[in-house]
């Protein structure tokens, strides 16, 4: 499921060092330190207005931070660049949103296939057969020619990932992806996120699924009031939480 | 009342129908579809550059677009016409055709109402679609043409054929500085008939109907036909069992 801690230590690919964010005078994300490493899984949580999303848009620059940086191997993704670069850079970086973002005017194929064609510049028919088994890796073949307003939220969340995927994106970026879900659709999205994490896929998920985190992070953060409060392998997070505010955030969970 | 109209037109169709081409401009119905032709096909992509400057984070693209949309808007295009018409010659000397004149009057002046109507129709979209283009890399022009704009502008149909209507009828304006069109050969046939203005501006009301009803009919399929195809139910595209998606349509 997970490359071992010593394989972690190693090769370090998303590095954010003294991140800070306000919206004016209101500070969203303090001096935020933290690191992900190739290959591993991490799962944000923490209470709603914590700066989780905020966290996780600043990484592929959705949200622009205030000082700091946020390297991707190395690259500062918030250096001063020209926009190719930016948007070169972000293609390396899958993301996917909480509400989906499918294109309406697109078919579901179209959908997955068009970023290659148009940002990477790969032929259509190449593009197209590999959206094709993106979308029979996450179970919807038989939807390729449909459009999005016709399939359910699960459905189209997982469009969405074969979206992102399609770049061939080193890192994904998951942005509370079940949270706008039905209840029984959260495990069709959960099951093809475990099944990235098990390819070795590097992710970071805001989620509030502490099952899936339970079962498939490496590594928790827990975030409040804009600061990385703990850091810790599941296991550890869910038994012996450190910090109080993670201990009583548990507890409300567990009502 | 009915025999007159049918006596005018028999008397004078060649003059509404092309003015008096080809021993003089061309004029009537022909030129009037032309200048309402030319109009929209140039007021509509100035709309779209209009909207994209409004919406520019470059202040100097977005000041001077939203001043000439705040004039434009503020002042009667009657106004506009006659300025262009008188002005334009003084300032540059120039010998501008009257049709001309009426032509970029036109096109400024519906460009400007059209930008708003594609502006709003972005805004409109939400934040969600441009952060996925973003996110999967895209340009912000690339992501205008193949995300925002394909959906903005379908969603817009019904106000953008309001403002294609209304530029046909405002050709009728060019009377005022002699453009040959339709208007132009009705009050002629008026001038020579002296006693029957009512029968010859209610032919001119008929034919104006006519055309822009028409340009309102072949909106409505196109726009059904698009709603159509989004929702998959044309040709082959979706298996029959899928969810039916809403369809919110005037016409379905």
């Amino acid at each position: 499921m997970s490359t071992s801690a010593a394989q972690i230590q190693q090769v370090q690919t998303i590095r954010l060092s003294d991140v800070c964010k306000s919206y004016g005078d209101y500070p969203v994300l303090k001096n935020i330190e933290a690191e992900v490493a190739r290959g591993e899984v991490v799962v944000i949580c923490g209470p709603s207005g914590s700066g989780k999303s905020t966290l996780i848009r600043t990484i592929n620059r959705l949200e622009e931070i205030n000082s700091g940086s946020i390297t991707l191997d190395g690259q500062n993704i918030h250096a001063a660049m020209r926009t190719r670069e930016l948007n070169l850079l972000r293609s390396r970086i899958g993301f996917v949103f909480q509400n989906f973002n499918l294109f309406p005017h697109l078919s579901v194929v179209e959908n997955v296939s068009m970023s290659p064609i148009r940002v990477k510049g790969v032929a259509a028919a190449v593009a197209h057969d590999k959206a094709l088994k993106l979308l029979d890796r996450v179970g919807l073949a038989d939807k390729a020619r449909a459009y999005p307003g016709q399939l359910s939220g699960g459905q189209q969340q997982r469009v969405a990932i074969a979206r992102a995927l399609a770049m061939e994106p080193p890192v994904m970026l998951f942005d509370e992806p079940t949270s706008a879900l039905d209840p029984e659709m959260v495990g069709e999205v959960l099951a093809v996120m475990k099944s990235l994490a098990s390819e070795g896929m590097t992710m970071i998920c805001v989620t509030h699924e502490m099952g899936f985190a339970r079962d498939v992070a490496d590594r928790i953060w827990f975030i409040d009031a804009g600061q990385i409060l703990e850091t810790a392998p599941p296991e550890e997070f869910f038994k012996t939480p450190r910090h109080p505010r993670a201990q009583r955030f548990l507890a409300d969970l567990r009502h | 009342m009915i025999n007159d109209v049918i006596a005018i037109i028999q008397d004078y169709w060649l003059l509404l129908l092309i003015g008096q081409y080809p021993n003089g401009p061309l004029g009537g119905l022909a030129n009037t579809l032309i200048l309402s032709a030319l109009s929209i096909a140039l007021a509509f992509p100035v709309s779209i550059l209009l909207a994209l400057a409004r919406l520019s984070k470059w202040r100097l693209l977005r000041w001077p677009v939203t001043g000439l949309v705040y004039v434009t808007r503020g002042v009667p295009l009657l106004m506009l016409i006659l300025w262009s018409y008188f002005l334009v010659p003084l300032w540059t000397g120039a010998d501008v055709p009257s049709f001309v004149t009426m032509l970029t009057t036109l096109v400024v002046y519906q460009g400007a109402f059209l930008s708003e109507v594609v502006r709003a129709g972005i805004v409109a979209l939400g934040s969600g679609q441009m952060d996925a283009a973003r996110a999967l890399g895209h340009s912000s022009l690339g992501a205008m043409r193949f995300i925002i704009l394909p959906q903005a502008l379908y969603n817009m149909i019904p106000s953008i054929i309001s403002t294609f209507v209304s530029t046909i009828k405002d050709t009728t304006l060019g009377y005022v500085i002699n453009v040959p069109d339709l208007t132009f050969a009705a009050s002629q046939v008026n001038n020579q008939l002296l006693t029957q203005p009512f029968q010859v501006f209610f032919i001119l009301a008929v034919v104006y109907y006519a055309i822009c009803w028409s340009l309102t009919h072949v909106a409505n399929i196109v726009e059904r036909r698009i709603t159509r195809r989004r929702a998959g139910l044309s040709g082959d595209a979706a298996p029959v069992e899928l969810v039916p998606a809403k369809i919110i349509s005037e016409q379905l």
